[in-house]
Formats: C-alpha cells, sequence, structure tokens
C-alpha cells in the first residue's frame, strides 16, 4: 500500500483552497511566451499568500492559497497572489491574464518546464503535454474523514456541468472561436485517465480500486487521475477540477463560495446517491455543459428528464442561499446569481471583446488588462 | 580570371553578331537580378550547410560566402555587382533596423530601472573604454578614437534578430539583448551623428559642415520617418489587424522611407530605426504592433549578409591591425559584460553575463556607418577606420555564435532544431 492511498490527512470541515493556472503573455503581441522559470528564478516571495510554482509548460504559471475557512480569506489570497505576480511579471515585461485556453497561440511552440515530473509527462504523452498548455481552477474542499471525502467525490459529481457553465472562459482555441463555453475540457478529455470517479463505498474500497489501476500499469499515483472530481488524500481534501481559470479572482472566489456552499449543503441534507446511474449520463452533461454553457440542457437520470442549466442553477442558488449565509460568503455567491441573470459568463465577455477589436490580439490585450485592475467582468466593480 | 575564361565565348558571340542583327553586343555584366539570385543560392548553401554540419547560426555562413567570394579573395562578386546589390541590402537593412526600433520597449524601463542602469553602464562603458582603447593604445587621432567608438559601441540589430528568430528563442536574457541591442544602436547612432560634427570640425576649415552635417543626418532621419511612419499608422488602421494587407503596408512604407534616405544621403539604417521607434511609441491602439514581417525578410537578410562579407577589407589585414581589433574587441567585450554584471537587478548574475555576451555582434551597420564617414574623408578615413571595419570583420562571424551561446547557455532556445527561422 502506498503512502499515497494509506493516509488520509484529515482536514477542518469545508476549509478551502483554490489553485489556478494562469497565462503568461508576451507585453508585444499578448501570445503565450516561454516564462515561468525566469520568472520564478528572479521573485523574492515569502510565501504570505500560498504557493507560486511551474506547471507543465514555460508559459504557465500556478498560484494557490493557503488553506482558508472562508471565502474572504481565499479571495485575499488570491489578491496577494495577483499583486506579487504582477509586480514580477511587469519587472520583466511578461503580461499576466486568466481564461481557460490561450485564444491563439501556436501550441508547438510551448515549452515544457525543466524537471523531472514534467519531463516524465512529456515522454509519457508526447504533444498531448503541450496541448495541454489550457489553464484551470482547482477548488479543494476539507472533509473530516477519508470515507467523507468518498462520499462528498460523488456527491458533488452531478454538479460537475454547473461549475463547468458558471467558470467558462474557454471559447477560443487556435484562433478560432469553437462555439464551445468550455473548449479547455477538451484538451483534458485527451487523457486516458481523465472522466468521473466510479460508484464506490468508501475510502477502503477506492483504496482497493486504486490498487487495482496499480496493478494493472495504469496509474502510479493518484496524481494520475484526472478525474473531475477526485480525493486529495495528502491534503485532506475534495478537489473539484473541472472549473477554467475565470478573467478574474473574484469570478474565482465566488467558484470557491459555490463548492463551499454546496459542500455544506450535501453534507447537511446527506442526499441519496446514484453514481451508477449518473455516470450513465455523465459525459452528455459535461459536453452540455461545455458547449452550450447557460443554455445547456442537463439530463436528471434520477427523474428521466431534461433540465435547463438556468432553471437548475436558479434552483440551486434558492437552495444554497442558508448555507452561503451560515458561511458568510453570500456576497460572492450573489456574484455568480447577476451573471447568470444576465448570461453573462467569461465566455461571452471574451467574445464580446472580439466583437468589438475583431482581433483576439487585442481580446487577450483586454483581458489582462481585466485580471490585472481587479474589477468584475459583470459589474466592472472592484468587489476587493 | 573570369574574362579570360569567357574570351571564346566573347569572340564567337561578336562574330555571330555580324550576322544575325538583333543579338545584343556581348552582356560585360550579370543582370542585377540574376546577380541577386546567384547570391541567394550561394549565401543559402553555405548558411545551411554550416547550420547543418556544425550547427553554427546560418548568418555565419552568408557572410563567408561574400567572403569568399568577394573582392578579397576568388573575386566573383565584383565591387561594381556590390554597388549594384547595394539597394537591396539598403532595404534588407532598412527593414531589420525597422523591426528593432519597433522593439524599442521604453515603458519596461520604466517598470524596471535596473535596465536603465544596465543599459546606461552599458552605453558608457563601452563608449569609454573604446574611445581609450583607440586613444591611447592605437594612437589614433581624439576625432577618429570617437568615430571608432561611435561605430563600435552598440550591438547588431540585424545579427540579433536574426538569430534570436533562426533558433526561436524567448526568455528575460532574449528580451533583454533585444532591448539593449535596441537601446544601444540608439544611443550610437546619436554619437555618431555628433562625432560626424566632429570629425567635419576638425578635417574642414568651413564650420558649417561641422554644424550641419550631424543636423541634416539626425534631423533629416526624424523629417523622412516621422511623416512616413504616421503614415503607415494612417493607413494601417485601414485594415484589418494582422492581415496581409498591413503586412504589405509596413513594408511598402518602409520601402518609401529607404529609398527617400538615399535620395537625402540620410543613412538608412538611422532613418528606418527611428521610424520603428516613431510606430512603437505613436501606436497606441496597436494598429500595427502585431504585424510582422514577412518570412521573406529572410530573402533580403541573405543578401545583406553576403553583401557585407563580400564588402570586408581583408585585403587590408596586417597583423598589427588584427592584433589592435582584437584588442578593441575584448576591450568592448569587457565593458559590456561588465556593465551587466555591476548594473545588479533581479536576474541572477550568470544570466546578466550572458546578456552582456549576447549583445557582442557587431556588423552590417557598424560597416556602413564606417564606410559613410569614410566616403567623406577618403584619405584619412579609410586607414583611420581600418580598425573598427576589421573588428567588425572578425565580429560578422564570431558575433552571431557568441549570440547564439547566450540564448542557448540561457536554456532560451527552442530544444530541437526543426523550427522556424531562416529558410530551412
Amino acid at each position: 500500500m502506498t503512502p499515497l492511498t494509506s493516509e488520509f490527512k484529515h482536514s477542518r470541515p469545508l476549509t478551502l483552497g483554490v489553485e489556478l493556472e494562469l497565462q503568461l503573455l508576451s507585453q508585444r503581441d499578448f501570445d503565450l511566451t516561454r516564462a515561468a522559470t525566469d520568472l520564478l528564478g528572479s521573485m523574492h516571495y515569502d510565501g504570505r499568500f500560498g504557493e507560486i510554482k511551474l506547471e507543465i509548460t514555460e508559459s504557465m504559471i500556478e498560484v494557490s492559497t493557503l488553506p482558508r475557512a472562508t471565502v474572504d480569506g481565499i479571495a485575499s489570497d488570491l489578491d496577494g497572489l495577483r499583486q506579487t505576480l504582477l509586480a514580477q511579471c511587469a519587472r520583466n515585461n511578461i503580461a499576466l491574464c486568466g481564461g481557460g485556453t490561450h485564444p491563439f497561440h501556436h501550441w508547438p511552440d510551448r515549452r515544457i518546464c525543466p524537471g523531472q515530473r514534467f519531463d516524465e509527462l512529456y515522454s509519457r504523452y508526447g504533444y498531448l503535454a503541450k496541448q495541454f498548455t489550457v489553464f484551470g481552477q482547482h477548488i479543494h474542499v476539507g472533509c473530516t474523514s477519508a470515507d467523507e471525502a468518498i462520499w462528498l467525490t460523488q456527491a458533488l459529481a452531478p454538479y460537475v456541468p454547473v461549475f463547468i457553465a458558471l467558470s467558462a472562459s474557454s471559447p477560443y482555441v487556435d484562433g478560432v472561436d469553437t462555439l464551445f463555453q468550455s473548449a479547455r475540457l477538451n484538451a483534458v478529455s485527451a487523457f486516458p485517465l481523465s472522466g468521473q470517479c466510479p460508484e464506490l463505498r468508501d475510502w477502503a474500497h477506492f483504496v482497493e480500486h486504486f490498487h487495482f489501476l496499480q496493478d494493472c500499469g495504469i496509474a502510479n499515483s493518484i496524481k494520475d487521475l484526472y478525474w473531475d472530481i477526485r480525493p486529495k488524500p495528502e491534503y485532506g481534501t475534495v478537489e473539484i477540477r473541472v472549473c477554467d481559470t475565470p478573467l478574474t479572482i473574484e469570478r474565482a472566489a465566488a467558484l470557491a463560495a459555490l463548492a463551499q456552499s454546496l459542500s455544506h449543503h450535501l453534507l447537511r441534507t446527506r442526499p441519496a446517491i446514484n453514481t451508477g446511474l449518473h455516470l450513465y449520463v455523465a459525459r452528455y452533461n459535461k459536453f452540455q455543459a461545455c458547449r452550450y454553457g447557460f443554455a445547456a440542457h442537463i439530463s436528471d437520470p434520477l427523474q428521466r428528464k431534461p433540465v435547463e442549466m438556468k432553471e437548475l442553477l436558479r434552483e440551486l442558488f434558492e437552495q444554497l442561499g442558508e448555507d452561503a449565509r451560515e458561511l458568510g460568503c453570500s456576497a460572492w455567491l450573489d456574484l455568480l446569481k447577476v451573471s447568470l441573470e444576465a448570461e453573462l459568463n467569461d465566455a461571452r465577455w471574451l467574445r464580446e471583446q472580439q466583437a468589438k477589436h475583431k482581433n483576439l490580439n487585442d481580446v487577450t490585450h483586454a483581458a489582462a488588462l481585466l485580471f490585472a485592475s481587479g474589477t468584475t467582468t459583470e459589474s466592472g466593480e472592484n468587489k476587493q | 580570371m573570369i574574362s579570360s575564361v569567357l574570351l571564346p565565348l566573347r569572340t564567337a558571340w561578336e562574330t555571330l553578331q555580324e550576322r544575325i542583327f538583333f543579338l545584343p553586343p556581348f552582356p560585360d555584366q550579370l543582370d542585377s537580378l540574376a546577380l541577386f539570385s546567384l547570391l541567394l543560392v550561394v549565401g543559402l548553401l553555405v548558411g545551411e550547410w554550416l547550420r547543418a554540419h556544425l550547427g553554427w547560426p546560418k548568418i555565419i555562413g552568408y557572410v563567408l560566402a561574400g567572403t569568399v567570394f568577394g573582392p578579397s579573395l576568388l573575386g566573383w562578386i565584383s565591387i561594381e555587382a556590390l554597388a549594384q546589390t547595394r539597394p537591396v541590402a539598403d532595404a534588407a537593412l532598412g527593414l531589420l533596423m525597422l523591426e528593432i526600433g519597433r522593439r524599442l520597449d521604453l515603458r519596461w524601463l520604466l517598470r524596471n530601472r535596473d535596465l536603465v542602469r544596465a543599459t546606461l553602464g552599458d552605453i558608457v562603458l563601452s563608449f569609454t573604454a573604446i574611445f581609450l582603447f583607440s586613444y591611447l593604445v592605437v594612437d589614433l587621432p581624439p576625432a577618429w578614437a570617437a568615430a571608432a567608438a561611435a561605430v563600435t559601441m552598440a550591438s547588431a540589430p540585424a545579427v540579433v534578430l536574426l538569430t534570436v528568430e533562426e533558433f526561436n528563442a524567448q526568455g528575460q536574457v532574449t528580451e533583454r539583448i533585444i532591448l539593449h541591442t535596441a537601446l544601444g544602436s540608439a544611443a550610437a547612432l546619436v554619437v555618431f551623428t555628433i562625432v560626424l560634427g566632429v570629425v567635419h570640425g576638425q578635417h574642414n576649415a568651413d564650420w558649417i559642415n561641422a554644424i550641419v552635417h550631424p543636423l541634416w543626418v539626425g534631423i533629416g532621419a526624424i523629417l523622412v520617418a516621422w511623416p512616413i511612419a504616421a503614415l503607415a499608422l494612417l493607413v494601417a488602421r485601414l485594415l484589418p489587424k494582422r492581415s496581409l494587407a498591413q503586412v504589405f503596408i509596413l513594408v511598402a512604407t518602409a520601402l518609401l522611407a529607404v529609398g527617400i534616405a538615399r535620395m537625402l544621403a540620410v543613412p538608412v539604417f538611422l532613418t528606418l530605426f527611428v521610424m520603428g521607434a516613431i510606430l512603437a511609441l505613436r501606436d497606441k491602439d496597436k494598429t500595427l504592433s502585431y504585424t510582422s514581417l514577412p518570412d521573406g525578410h529572410w530573402l533580403l537578410a541573405i543578401i545583406l549578409f553576403v553583401v557585407v562579407g563580400a564588402s570586408l577589407p581583408w585585403q587590408q589585414f596586417t597583423w598589427l591591425t588584427g592584433i589592435q581589433a582584437i584588442g578593441l574587441l575584448l576591450v568592448r567585450a569587457l565593458a559590456k559584460i561588465g556593465a551587466f554584471a555591476w548594473a545588479g537587478g533581479s536576474l541572477p548574475l550568470g544570466k546578466r553575463i550572458l546578456v552582456g555576451i549576447g549583445i557582442q555582434p557587431l556588423s552590417a551597420t557598424a560597416v556602413f556607418m564606417v564606410y559613410g564617414l569614410a566616403g567623406l574623408y577618403p584619405e584619412i578615413g579609410r586607414s583611420a577606420l581600418a580598425l573598427p571595419l576589421l573588428a567588425a570583420a572578425i565580429m560578422e562571424l564570431v558575433g552571431p555564435a557568441l549570440c547564439r551561446f547566450a540564448i542557448a547557455r540561457a536554456g532560451e532556445t527552442a530544444r530541437d532544431d526543426s523550427q522556424k527561422g531562416g529558410v530551412a
């Protein structure tokens, strides 16, 4: 039994942690550029807001907050990380922005970051590793026990389309409007261990399943499981991995508020879950959310009928109101409600910018200015 | 040699001409287009061979081809032929100078004061060190020592841009090499215009030239560059960004600037650099910022470096000048590397030294500056400027390799060699 699967580090309930993968851009044309190792190599940062680290290619950088009990704490860390990175980027003439994909970069130009893990990934996955220059937000929710983490992983699974629709910020790939709201997940789905967590009874069952994968030579560590939602034993969390990196950290914090309120709601009400049935519709629902966003039709396998995403979201926000109030994150959740009512997600904002500028360089420039400004796409106001 | 080979053919042609009336006179000179294509093929072959077999930058191959086939060695490219290709070389150099001017990112200097310290250190130390070496060690008169320093103090924009492009380099060392090359070029061009006045003042009793010529060169370049840059932006605004039409506008206006600069005897490299800098500063809406030179500029670059190679006066080489030139280059190298090591900043010392190595190239601009200056006072200038010319000649071959070494050592070149750049 490997340490990864045998030891689940217990967390305080519903603590949060957020990881964001960000884009490093040339100030000249706002294309992706090779910058990550240079930025980190010359950075003097004491880690007070969390970590800043390399990702698979040199045009990406990952920030991760410290574990926080509240969304306000997460937002504060994210703002600190943003300011730190922006200052370092300014010294090095690099621009920084959010968004799930870079709208027009040429993936063969990407450089794999130095490091044994990255070399192994490149040798294992070949060009997929370079094409994996896509940018996601991962949200960690603390669990008090390993069994609770397995239950929550499965209980959250039907809400994957919700997270996708609310975070969608990757309509452009290779300079083309994909017609998707989130095209990023198509790059992720090329990996053999992407997809959904199977039906599991408890932690022991998960360990058994993982050993099965190990024995078959499919996975060496939990990092190899690119599931939409997975347990993260070393942090004692459940990790939601389907969100695009939003264009603003305010939206990233709002998505963390949704994850926390929803987890609180699920753990409080303990609804019956039927993972097996959900697995039948999971891929279809994910496609719907990626393709149509708020206009998606989500299949409900329990009621055996399609449900409009907007309707589903309205009901969900209604249900989560009490939980959000208890957790002190109602204001953050309201930001998502406003977005829903205006039907304005980040993908739409990017398309509006393209309609205005008719040029993806300018769209990316605008996204970089937005990220640096600390305003939101919905209100244009600073939430901090 | 070639004329003796062609003699029987000429005789036969002239005999035929007496009977076949439509035959033109025997062509004594190669047509410009044919010459253009021959230079292209020869340069390309040598450059590709060196790159494929030794991993050297292609520019070295182009210069070597020019040197071998030029007047100094085989003589297949005659001095007259060189004069014929000068407009193409001017156009190539002009386009590359335009590009380096467009890369002059002054906002970066405002955001990172370390860069100001580094670039001032580079400019002041390089000029002072070369001037003192030329004046005290080589014993050049002060005005010509200043001229030698003005000509050789800056890096070579064309070499740096093409090497970076060839090896698809990206990163902080690369970006800083480009920035300091642009800033150094700007400083060298200012010093060059001042030195023009000093040289006139020393060799000409008539003070008007000493004042008017630098003004003609400096202000002339601005007066040519400014309206043409404005015209380029005006027309480009009517077209989609990054469109082929914008590329044509960029190239067409650059060629217009080259032509007018040639007509007015204002240095082409200065005019196009100023035009590029004006485009960078005035293009607030980024109308032309995303529009790049077409890949075809490599064709012109080959011609440029073959011509530069053929223009190098290897026949003037003496052991003494050779040693002096190497001395100048060592002093220059120490000044540049020392300036970056001293300047400090967030970039680690090792990488700052690599920036100092990466800006070592010295090339076409320097050669053309030397010929421009020497042309004014041929009797003195030729001998006085043999030193910087020979230094430039040596660096034509070593500079691209040093630039490549710096970006490769910094880990900023693409890992595999199947990248864009050049004509491969």
